[in-house]
């Protein structure tokens, strides 16, 4: 963990939203500061590594978990959230549907997870696309801060892997929230981040406890 | 201008067709030539072209040497109208484009025209044999340029014999050089040719025992040892498609008809979907409405991502509609199923191979087996018991990677989720993942699990050295230079036997276990 008076972080982050918002082009760019229409469908889970020369002394190393997005996999894929520091939630300027399940994203989140102290996991907001001009933001004439605040974001960023706006802005943010989330001196004892008791009236059967 | 060679001819297609986009970049890069050869379909085959190359590229060196290089053209052009008429009567069929006459002795046995072929290459691609020709010309590499031979321009002082003679002695070791390399390059040409052809002749005669032994016997002749040897070599493209459609089978008793009926029925709801796309009027119809309308907004956003290297079913593509309607038409057949990501893959492989409605008969056929049915219903529980079975025959054959993959929590759902929705179609080349789909059709889902083992047998040594996240990435993004042979022999060397137990009883007693208690069996996770 630790190179003389160097630290190093690994985090594993949650890259979530509806279908086709664009997550696997911002890991792309993120990661590979490439960008395609290309790309294809995600099934099940895809990885990234990123690793962050924070400051002097610290090295942050991002595992990027990009989750697909068809709610039908729901089940499946919230085996995925477990242990995760940190979650971006991903829609699309031009598809206002999946703005509507920002909120349901969000509140699936915070059902399976949270933090060793208890808190919900630091999740940033990302309305990616923001180059194709169509502002459903604007339109709609939703204050998104408030929005946020509503809804427990750290915050929130208009982004596009295709035009590279605002990516890097976004995981610097929610690595900060992160840092800051660690030194809360509020810790658990309790090792599991998984409290599966709280939504055993949601899913059938814990899928997490299968896993080993 | 492109009259195709005749059928029996067609396997040596190949290699007329590289034959020909050399012909082809050649003509680009000499157009000057075009005019001369007349009309295309009367165009004179390749080889006489070739000194008409040298003569000018002799001309850009020479410089002064315009004269020779006339004269080298001008006998250029003479010998082409000699050697016109016997090339094309001694080789019918080899020339894709322009027309080739019947003739009588067109079904030429493969070996003649391959020894005519070569002989013919021999002549276009090695330095000009001891003919004729030489008499004209020493033996010049295309490489090298001769410059060394000059003379000092006349202003200048000659050469002195000493020197004359080393530049002679230098030009012939480079000449020697270029010239035993070629002959090497060539030599590997041959090789590969050798091989190509006999690839050919190998799928060529597999296709002729399929096609008039196999097919008409099927009932009686797929189970047998010999067929099913043949099967796992991989099936050849021609019958692919069709017995593909008989191992699949239509226990649905789908027909041509039903598919025409569900896929107006998806044509409908498309239109009215468009006509009234504001949001308003779904929610009045209810949440199953607006799940199908999702569905067919979905299968939209997922067909343009699907294959997308491909540039076929991309919007404007050749099979971006033929994608739409199959998704579609399911749809709309088992609503209780939907769109389902990782069915477009699917969708698309059998389209490739197999017509629109014969394809959605597989497809819907394809997606009612077992294992199809609990991965696309997401029934997680059944996953569960499928990645357990799998796990038995991990551990069981690459007991080290498996222990590698417990320490670092790294389950089966982060990789073969992938790999079991969409048959490997994403993650494998496409020409592999059909031959996957060949033994599945003739094995199960047994051998889905099987290739798993054997992906993860290929690169067990890799895979050692790699922690969580290198391991994750590398087997959701397969290495793209991954080849048939050596997959196949990988997952050969897999047993699917646990303890004298197959994989069918194994995955029986995973599902008996579940019913007497689950509690029993769920290990307490590691963090």
């Amino acid at each position: 963990m630790q190179k003389h008076n160097q630290k190093e972080h690994l985090y594993k982050l949650l890259v979530i939203g509806d279908l086709g918002v664009g997550k696997t082009s911002i890991i792309k760019r993120y990661v590979h500061q490439n960008f395609s229409p290309h790309y294809r469908a995600t099934i099940g889970v895809d990885f990234a590594l990123k690793v962050l020369n924070w400051d002097a002394e610290t090295v942050v190393r991002l595992q990027l978990w990009d989750i697909a997005g068809q709610e039908r996999f729901g089940n499946m894929t919230r085996v995925y959230y477990r242990e995760a520091m940190g979650a971006f939630i991903v829609f699309d300027v031009t598809r206002p549907a999946t703005f509507e399940a920002v909120t349901k994203w969000k509140e699936d989140l915070d059902s399976k997870l949270v933090l060793p102290n208890g808190k919900p996991v630091p999740t940033v907001l990302l309305a990616n696309k923001c180059d194709q001009g169509i502002d459903v933001l604007m339109n709609n004439g939703i204050k998104m801060d408030q929005f946020c605040k509503e809804n427990g974001f750290v915050g929130w960023f208009e982004t596009s892997a295709k035009e590279n706006i605002n990516i890097n802005e976004a995981s610097r943010c929610l690595v900060k929230h992160i840092i800051a989330s660690e030194s809360d001196p509020v810790q658990s004892i309790e090792p599991d981040i998984i409290k599966p008791h709280l939504n055993s009236s949601k899913i059938v059967s814990c899928s997490a406890c299968f896993k080993s | 201008p492109a009259a195709l060679p005749p059928a029996p001819l067609g396997f040596t297609d190949v290699n007329l067709n590289s034959r020909n986009t050399y012909e082809v970049s050649r003509r680009r890069s000499a157009p000057e030539h075009l005019p001369h050869g007349g009309t295309a379909p009367a165009e004179p085959a390749p080889p006489p072209q070739e000194p008409a190359e040298r003569g000018r590229h002799r001309v850009g060196i020479a410089g002064a040497g315009s004269s020779f290089a006339e004269f080298f053209t001008r006998n250029f052009f003479t010998k082409r109208t000699k050697e016109l008429k016997p090339a094309v009567q001694s080789a019918p069929g080899w020339k894709l484009f322009g027309k080739v006459p019947p003739r009588e002795n067109l079904p030429k046995d493969s070996k003649i025209i391959q020894q005519e072929y070569e002989a013919r290459t021999g002549r276009m691609c090695k330095p000009p044999p001891p003919s004729a020709r030489r008499k004209n010309i020493e033996f010049e590499p295309l490489s090298t340029t001769a410059l060394i031979l000059e003379d000092r321009p006349a202003n200048l002082p000659a050469k002195s014999v000493e020197e004359a003679l080393r530049h002679r002695q230098e030009y012939d070791e480079m000449v020697a050089e270029a010239k035993k390399r070629e002959i090497k390059e060539a030599h590997k040409r041959k090789k590969i040719m050798r091989e190509r052809f006999k690839q050919e002749e190998n799928i060529a005669s597999a296709m002729v025992i399929w096609v008039n032994e196999i097919l008409p016997n099927w009932e009686g002749m797929r189970a047998t040892r010999r067929v099913r040897e043949l099967w796992w070599q991989g099936l050849p493209p021609s019958v692919r498609g069709k017995v593909w459609s008989l191992a699949v089978g239509n226990e649905l008793n789908i027909t041509p008809e039903l598919y025409e009926i569900f896929l107006s029925r998806a044509k409908e709801r498309w239109k009215s979907f468009s006509e009234t796309s504001s949001e308003n009027d779904t929610e009045d119809a209810g949440a199953s409405v607006a799940d199908r309308e999702a569905s067919l907004e979905l299968i939209k956003l997922d067909i343009s991502r699907t294959f997308p290297s491909l540039y076929i079913f991309q919007k404007g593509g050749p099979y971006h509609d033929l994608l739409h309607s199959v998704l579609g038409a399911y749809t709309c057949y088992r609503p209780d199923v939907g769109y389902v990501q990782g069915m477009s893959f699917i969708a698309a492989v059998l389209i490739l191979n197999l017509e629109e409605a014969d394809a959605f008969i597989a497809f819907a056929n394809l997606l009612n087996k077992p294992c199809q049915l609990a991965f696309f219903r997401v029934d997680h529980s059944m996953m569960l018991k499928y990645f357990a079975a799998f796990e038995v025959f991990f551990e069981e054959n690459l007991p080290k990677l498996f222990l590698h993959f417990k320490s670092y929590s790294l389950t089966p759902d982060i990789y073969l989720i992938d790999w079991i929705f969409t048959l490997y179609s994403k993650s494998l080349p496409l020409d592999l993942a059909c031959r996957v789909w060949d033994v599945f059709c003739r094995d199960g889902e047994e051998f889905l699990f099987r290739t798993g083992l054997g992906i993860l047998r290929l690169y067990e040594d890799i895979l050692l050295q790699m922690d969580f996240i290198h391991i994750a990435q590398f087997l959701t993004k397969l290495p793209e230079d991954i080849t048939s042979e050596k997959l196949f022999s990988c997952i050969a060397a897999i047993q699917m036997q646990n303890s004298n137990k197959k994989w069918a009883q194994v995955f029986a007693s995973l599902m008996k276990d579940n019913k007497e208690g689950d509690k029993n069996h769920s290990p307490a996770p590691k963090s």
